[in-house]
């Protein structure tokens, strides 16, 4: 008869649970097989996404988010860790309940560490495994949010793409980084959460169909119209300000504040227009008035300070074959990948 | 030659072969043997005059009762077919011209234009001038637009602009995005000339109206080009008509209702909501009739009910920038079922003053084939708010600006871990200052590493209370951002059941398992297997089935000896000598025996002495003598038998009362009465 004290009693729980710790117990068919349940390790991925948490954790004072801000940050995985612990201490009474948990935490933390990385899947997407490492992400704070609610957020890895590139081609570039959570806790506040550190962010307007319109200046009463190469449809450099050289100021009527003198507007860009022949016609006319969606680059390390603008339009291919080639090259040998062969591709 | 996907097309200009209107074909056949007459039909070519159909209609720009900042677009209306702006002459000649005959004019609200209610064609255009062709029209009633000189010349565009308004564009129909449902990928597209501005002197919304107008026939009128001013995007009314906002009728026309207004609405007096609010600047506006039987409706009167729900103020009315009355009366119309015409109908609100009756300059009339409203609230555009962003690291507090005003209130007091002081309020109720940091830090943070463990192997640390994870700073102040990490995971935790019980059931199955394996080691030396799935439903049952299985296998150091088979036999009595009585009871000759064994002993003559036995089946053999033999020994045992049974005396008459009272006589009857004659004789 073994002796039934309970300090003995705590050490056979113990190391009973130390086998027990391996036991797959959960076999979910779209999940794979885990420790934890599946209800409980969706939940505890949610917390780690900080669902639920109310915004006062996340921004204590409404002075470190001011109206028309954003703010960059790391998620800081001690904090969910104790919230995970938390959760986990519900009904953990006893000290063998306690020691129980102590056993399988390492097993929990992995199964959940696994879980967030796929909470905002689709369904073609590929599965990602492993532990995350580092999350970051941004609150933004503006009119923006309540605007245009459709916002388009990327982040990227490596500043690959030029800033101007067709946002078609960047939905399934390899250096995009997954968002794990892109919501609007206020009408006019978004946090955005990233799988990993980006280098660029880029947040693009809601498309909209094809507009036509005028740019502002820095004078509040007077607009501006740039320029297009008549033939190739790009913007007449240079691309961040609009100066006299690639823009017309759009001229109005007299006593007529906002209505268009198209005529006189028109011989003003033929003027300035590359390409331009002796009379502008109405669909040149229509490509110079083209307003495509605006898109904010944060990050982008080769640019200076002073506004930016990204002109979206590119009609033609930007990089060459040869450079496209050269880079990636570049690239190969700076991940040092290994041939099939067995020799590092030098 | 198709777009690429994602690339689009511009056309200056896409004309038909011939315009509208109705034409005379004359066929004439020759070359043939024969002579065919001449044939004279008629052919008519069909477009639109007064009306759009909506389904020519793709979209528009800005989107309908939309509200937001277009001050820098041009607003503009997509047509399905590619010929529509030029399918009729302006000028009126037979044959196509780069000039369209549509434009889409842009009213801002109380510039004193009016747009009719559904009228007869023929009062559409300016009195003293008729279309071309009049009888080709496509509908009998349409609307019409009412502007004075003075608008018309400054917001209607120039003969000379029109061609630079229109143009097609032409899109690969696979692209979603761009065609939008077209079905050949050719669209018409017709601009205005006006941008929508918004009032930035006043910092009101401003709400416009756009018209795409039929120009036939009155092209002469547009104004010619004007003198042009760089400095022209601010806002102002062509007209201003506000005073039309507080015009009310004299009391003719309301009580006789006899003045025939042609088609124009009067502003009707208030009418008093049963709501109670007088909404004043919406009941002053015209149409406030059509306007204050929306609000009525949209409106329930508020009581207070203890069994319905209280409903508390929606989260995003704290953030809307302007309600616009008018754009939720527009939304209310569109749940009445005449909602087709009364959508329309509503947004022609605010631009239907009877300018003909005031003005005191001529008034001109266009045709107008489609119409929608927006506001435009906000000068904000994209690029301006993001170029405007304050970029920083959360937890960064900028630096007051020494040479603005000091701030109301203290500025928050955060150090460059990110830690933000806040206010703290002990359990015994002393009120200390705290520092608290969120999950959102301004540098990566490392997370907790494993630990060497109890018995080797490592383990990571994990808390059971919220305040394992205070800290205290030196200095004297806690930190207490993971114990509220710990505290409001609990809550969370708790606050949903079904985290409650599948973290029960999990403990059960994973815990309770081992739980029960060391305590039935404990009191019955029995090894509960290990675990390979916990699927279990009965903990309970599997442990028992487990006991069972363990004591099964190994019963006599469990349970104990086992039982023998067979229990032994009683002890039997024997008094007398043995050998009498085993020969009597197995039917030996006891002579026979002792004979034998003097001898060879008795347990040897016992062996040697046959046991009579009786015959098996099929061995015993019946000759007479035989047969005779155990005859008479059966007749005299039976004899004696009945002797005993049967007492002889009083045979005779019990027989006869016995014969009497029985039944049929047999064969031991007969036997009887034989034996009652040998006593009697």
């Amino acid at each position: 008869m073994k002796n039934l004290a309970s300090a003995v009693m705590l050490d056979e729980v113990t190391a009973y649970l130390s086998n027990a710790v391996a036991v797959v117990a959960d076999h979910d068919p779209d999940d794979g097989e885990h420790v934890t349940p599946g209800e409980l390790r969706r939940f505890l991925a949610g917390l780690r996404l900080l669902q639920g948490v109310p915004f006062s954790y996340l921004v204590p004072d409404a002075r470190l988010l001011p109206l028309e801000s954003i703010r960059f940050f790391y998620l800081d995985r001690a904090w969910t860790d104790a919230v995970t612990q938390g959760v986990l201490s519900v009904g953990t009474i006893t000290t063998a309940d306690r020691a129980q948990l102590e056993a399988m935490y390492p097993a929990i933390r992995a199964d959940v560490d696994q879980a967030e990385r796929v909470q905002r899947r689709r369904t073609d997407d590929d599965w990602l495994d492993g532990a995350g490492g580092t999350v970051t992400g941004f609150l933004l704070r503006s009119k923006l949010v309540s605007g245009w609610p459709g916002l388009h957020v990327r982040a990227y890895s490596r500043d690959v793409l030029p800033d101007d590139a067709l946002s078609t081609v960047a939905e399934t570039h390899p250096d995009r980084m997954k968002v794990l959570r892109l919501e609007r806790l206020a009408p006019a506040v978004l946090l955005v959460l990233i799988d990993g550190v980006p280098e660029v962010i880029h947040i693009e307007e809601p498309r909209q169909g094809i507009q036509f319109g005028v740019r502002p200046t820095t004078s509040a009463s007077q607009v501006r119209v740039q320029v297009r190469d008549v033939a190739t449809g790009l913007s007449k450099p240079p691309k961040n300000t609009l100066n006299d050289t690639n823009s017309v100021v759009v001229p109005f009527r007299r006593r007529a504040p906002g209505v268009i003198d198209m005529v006189k507007l028109a011989e003003r860009l033929r003027q300035l227009a590359p390409g331009a022949g002796s009379t502008l016609e109405p669909n040149e006319y229509a490509l110079q008035m083209l307003r495509f969606p605006y898109r904010q680059v944060f990050g982008d390390p080769d640019e200076v300070d002073g506004p930016k603008f990204y002109d979206l339009d590119a009609f033609a291919v930007t990089v060459t074959a040869t450079n496209w080639a050269t880079e990636l090259r570049h690239h190969l040998t700076q991940a040092d990948i290994q041939d099939p062969n067995g020799e590092v591709d030098g | 030659m198709l777009p690429p996907k994602g690339h689009f097309i511009l056309h200056s200009a896409k004309l038909p072969a011939v315009t509208a209107g109705p034409y005379n074909l004359l066929s004439r056949h020759t070359a043939t043997p024969f002579t065919v007459a001449d044939e004279a039909t008629h052919v008519t070519v069909s477009s639109p005059r007064y009306v759009m159909p909506v389904e020519q209609i793709l979209s528009t720009f800005p989107p309908a009762n939309a509200e937001g900042a277009f001050s820098d677009r041009l607003p503009q209306i997509v047509l399905k077919r590619r010929t529509l702006p030029w399918e009729r002459n302006p000028a009126g000649a037979v044959e196509p011209s780069s000039t369209p005959w549509l434009a889409l004019v842009v009213l801002a609200e109380n510039e004193g234009a009016t747009l009719s209610t559904p009228t007869p064609v023929t009062s559409c255009v300016t009195s003293g001038v008729t279309l071309p062709v009049p009888a080709d029209r496509d509908v009998e009633q349409g609307l019409y637009l009412e502007v004075t000189e003075t608008v018309k010349n400054k917001v209607f565009p120039c003969a000379a602009d029109l061609p630079l308004l229109c143009h097609v564009r032409q899109v690969d129909v696979t692209d979603t995005e761009l065609a939008g449902g077209d079905d050949d990928g050719w669209l018409a597209v017709v601009l205005a000339n006006r941008l929508p501005v918004y009032d930035t002197a006043n910092d009101k919304p401003v709400r416009y109206l756009a018209c795409l107008v039929n120009l036939e026939g009155q092209l002469g009128i547009l104004p010619p080009p004007l003198p042009t001013d760089d400095d022209g995007f601010h806002f102002e009314l062509a007209q201003d008509w506000v005073v039309l906002n507080q015009l009310k009728p004299g009391p003719d026309p309301v009580i006789l209702g006899n003045v025939d207004l042609e088609g124009l609405t009067f502003p009707m007096p208030e009418l008093r909501s049963p709501a109670g609010r007088a909404d004043a600047a919406h009941a002053r506006a015209p149409g406030a009739a059509f306007g204050a039987r929306v609000a009525s409706q949209a409106q329930a009167p508020t009581t207070l009910d203890g069994t319905a729900a209280i409903t508390s103020a929606r989260v995003d009315a704290q953030w809307a920038t302007t309600a616009s009355v008018k754009a939720a009366s527009v939304a209310a119309a569109a749940a009445d079922p005449d909602a087709t015409r009364l959508v329309r109908d509503v947004m022609g609100n605010g631009f239907r003053f009877p300018i003909s009756l005031v003005a005191q300059e001529p008034t001109f009339r266009f045709p107008v084939l489609a119409h929608w409203s927006f506001t435009t609230a906000g000068a904000d555009t994209f690029e301006s708010l993001m170029l405007a962003l304050d970029v920083g690291l959360l937890g960064t507090v900028d630096e007051p600006d020494p040479a603005a005003a000091p701030a109301p209130a203290e500025p928050p007091e955060v150090v460059q871990t990110g830690h933000i002081s806040l206010g703290h309020r002990t359990r015994r109720g002393d009120r200390l200052k705290a520092w608290y940091r969120g999950p959102l830090v301004p540098f990566p943070t490392e997370r907790d590493a494993p630990v060497p463990g109890p018995g080797g192997g490592t383990r990571l640390p994990v808390a059971h209370a919220a305040d394992q994870l205070k800290r205290v700073v030196p200095g004297g102040r806690e930190d207490l951002g993971l114990a509220a990490a710990f505290e409001i995971g609990r809550l969370l935790g708790l606050s949903q059941l079904s985290v409650v019980s599948a973290l029960t059931r999990f403990r059960a199955a994973q815990f309770g398992a081992g739980r029960g394996r060391t305590v039935v080691g404990g009191i019955v030396d029995v090894d509960v297997p290990t675990l390979d799935s916990l699927d279990l439903h009965d903990l309970g049952r599997f442990v028992a089935v487990a006991v069972l299985t363990d004591l099964a296998a190994d019963p006599i150091t469990k349970l104990g000896p086992r039982r023998p088979l067979v229990d032994p036999g009683r002890e039997l009595d024997v008094d007398g000598a043995l050998d009498e009585i085993i020969a009597g009871g197995l039917g030996l000759d006891l002579d026979v025996v002792r004979k034998h064994a003097s001898a060879v002993g008795i347990v040897a003559a016992l062996t040697q002495t046959s046991v009579p036995l009786a015959y098996g089946p099929g061995a015993a053999e019946l000759d007479d003598n035989a047969t005779a033999a155990l005859r008479a020994t059966l007749d005299s045992e039976v004899g004696r038998l009945v002797e005993i049974a049967v007492p002889r005396r009083q045979a005779p008459i019990r027989r006869d009362r016995q014969q009497a009272a029985d039944g049929p006589r047999d064969a031991l009857d007969d036997l009887l009465d034989t034996l009652g004659e040998e006593d009697d004789s």
